[in-house]
């Protein structure tokens, strides 16, 4: 898997999470940041794959980035689902440093788009998943929105 | 002017389908696609909807517990009919198993109806419905019941004007569930086993309000999807047209590219004929089968071979492969497995018509019959009547070669009896005249033409098949061990 920060999925992540936290976040900010973004991807998912499909690759998604964020992994390890798991996620994140924070926010969500194109494919993924990410700078918005 | 209302048929985009549907699929009918499990049912609904769909013809395809539709997603992409661009763009996935796990189908209902007027679909798909009425018996205390709910469905997709299909793994033989009496198509799909061979199979029970083709018809399923082969039906309307000047039968004759053969054919094949070439191995039946296409292709006569036996590139049938690469012959050298009859039918009739081919070859029927699926053995003679008629719809002149066992206790054409199917025969034997196998070879019928009736002794040599003269001085040649007749003298005044 490439880590290259120039991949522009990963990239649209980064920038996505980045500007829902705000200028100069704070860990609950981007906490809140997560949690907004992710609402929004499991909205688009949800109606496609249903719910549980959509769970069972959080929760597949939490196990696998816990493998670098040992604080993460303790919380992952927890057999909650939906909203409890959330609700986890988010006081988790929020009792980090907010770069931590930001750190396993970000590969959390580049593992669950990740596994979600292994399964469905790359072009399936981004179609579907495209309206989630925020185009790269206020001006070329015009352009780049669908 | 006619007040009927007029029933648009939607082509399907699955090759075959729309043939034995009848011309296509009545738009806003109410569909059921049934079958077993890996029958190939979501792979058709698939094909069908990524056909249809456009952005001014949306399609909803609702997901029900059955398969998970991320499985679905992921297999069904490797299908090339899959087209991402397509999705949300004219086509919307909606997974109801959350609302259908309730049991409450008032509430699955509600979910359908809001689903369908915001995108206002043109086609509906529920995949599987059958997991729909699973859920509904284990909630049996439901709101509404399945019978109800299934026709309020009915009611309300042909209200909202979408062509609709229900995915399930219902067998055909509970009739009396009501969602058959509902549904204005069922498609059963199958796959039946025999031996060790698995053959894909697809029927029409029931089209409203127009003439399905009947019968079983084979399918194929490869990385473009579902291909059907219509089970070939000896008809005017075949589809096929004529590709010949439809001169009537027989009435110009064909040169075979064979000196003296043609004489022994009383001036020929006629044109149209189907013409047996019965002989034993190694006889010199591809030679001559090869020899009639060169002619054609000389005469400006585009032929397609059928081949079983070899592969061209071999050398002893380079003529044809040089033939096959300058674009002049079409092969068809199917290696597949399980084959259908019907399958190989299709592929020839679509060349023949490519090519604007005339004469026509089958190298062997033995190989042939080797080639297609056990299960199809017992109906070859069938099947192989119905692909000659259906040729000789076409207008072409057939060539068919069929292995013959050395038999010197009888006169035998053909192990299939498919002797009575061809309307000439040509047969090729081994004697042994002094210590020598030689070759001979007899026209046995010509129909409607009288033609020569001498055996006539043949050598292959590298320009090809040369025919000598008639074996003269021998009696019981095709009983393998010729004497000479008495009227040759030799035998003459033996003692008893």
């Amino acid at each position: 898997m490439s880590t290259t920060s120039d991949d522009p999925h990963r990239e649209a992540i980064r920038r996505t999470l980045a500007r829902s936290a705000g200028e100069d976040p704070d860990a609950s900010s981007i906490a809140e940041a997560t949690l907004d973004t992710w609402r929004r991807v499991a909205d688009r998912l949800a109606p496609v794959i249903g719910e549980r499909g959509v769970d069972a690759l959080f929760g597949r998604s939490l196990h696998v980035t816990g493998k670098a964020f040992s604080w993460l992994a303790a919380m992952a390890g927890n057999d909650k689902n939906g909203a409890a798991r959330l609700a986890g996620l988010k006081a988790c994140l929020a009792a980090q440093e907010p770069a931590a924070a930001a750190e396993a926010s970000h590969a959390l969500l580049v593992n669950f788009t990740e596994l979600l194109a292994n399964l469905i494919g790359a072009s399936l993924t981004e179609r579907l998943l495209a309206p989630v990410w925020l185009p790269p700078s206020p001006e070329s918005e015009r352009e780049t929105a669908p | 002017m006619s007040n009927k209302v007029a029933i648009h048929r939607l082509a399907t985009g699955v090759p075959g389908l729309d043939a034995i549907l009848g011309g296509g699929l009545p738009e806003y009918s109410f569909n059921l696609i049934i079958g077993p499990p890996g029958s190939g049912k979501t792979t058709l609904a698939h094909q069908i909807m990524f056909a249809l769909a456009t952005p001014e013809r949306p399609a909803l395809y609702f997901t029900v517990l059955g398969e998970p539709p991320l499985k679905m997603l992921r297999y069904q992409q490797q299908y090339s009919f899959f087209d991402s661009d397509k999705i949300d763009e004219s086509i919307r996935f909606v997974n109801l198993s959350d609302d259908v796990s309730t049991g409450d189908f008032d509430q699955v209902l509600a979910r359908i109806t809001r689903e369908i007027e915001a995108l206002s679909p043109a086609l509906v798909f529920v995949d599987s419905f059958r997991s729909v009425m699973l859920e509904a018996q284990r909630h049996s205390e439901g709101a509404i019941g399945l019978q109800q709910f299934i026709q309020q469905l009915g009611m309300l997709l042909t209200g909202w004007q979408a062509t609709t299909f229900l995915v399930g793994e219902y067998s055909s033989e509970i009739e009396a569930h009501p969602v058959f009496t509902v549904a204005d198509g069922m498609l059963s799909l199958d796959q039946s086993v025999h031996r060790n061979s698995m053959v894909r199979k697809i029927r029409i029970l029931k089209m409203r309000g127009q003439a399905t083709r009947p019968g079983i018809h084979t399918f194929r399923i490869s990385s473009a999807g579902i291909d059907i082969f219509p089970a070939t039906v000896v008809l005017d309307d075949t589809g096929a047209a004529a590709v010949a000047d439809r001169s009537p039968r027989g009435e110009t004759r064909l040169t075979m590219g064979v000196p003296r053969l043609d004489d022994m054919l009383g001036g020929g094949l006629p044109a149209g004929y189907s013409l047996l070439v019965a002989g034993p191995s190694g006889s010199g039946k591809t030679i001559l089968a090869t020899a009639f296409l060169v002619e054609g292709v000389r005469r400006g006569e585009p032929g397609v071979i059928v081949a079983f036996e070899q592969t061209p590139s071999q050398s002893r049938n380079r003529t044809i492969d040089t033939l096959v690469r300058a674009g002049q012959i079409g092969l068809i050298n199917i290696r597949a497995p399980d084959l259908s009859i019907d399958e190989i039918a299709r592929h020839l009739i679509d060349l023949i018509q490519k090519m604007k081919a005339t004469r026509v070859v089958i190298d062997s029927l033995s190989g042939f019959e080797l080639a297609v699926a056990p299960t199809f053995r017992e109906d070859f003679r069938e099947s192989l009547f119905r692909m000659v008629a259906v040729l000789a719809g076409l207008g072409v002149t057939v060539l068919l070669t069929s292995e013959l066992e050395d038999r010197y206790t009888d006169l035998r054409f053909s192990p299939y009896g498919s002797a009575f199917l061809t309307d000439a025969i040509i047969v090729q034997r081994y004697i042994e005249i002094e210590s020598r196998l030689k070759r001979v070879m007899a026209v046995v019928k010509v129909r409607a033409s009288a033609h020569g009736d001498e055996l006539r002794q043949f050598e292959i040599t590298d320009e090809g098949i040369v025919i000598g003269d008639p074996v003269l001085g021998f009696e019981g040649i095709l009983g393998g061990r010729p004497r000479r007749t008495p009227a040759a003298g030799a035998d003459r005044g033996e003692p008893r």
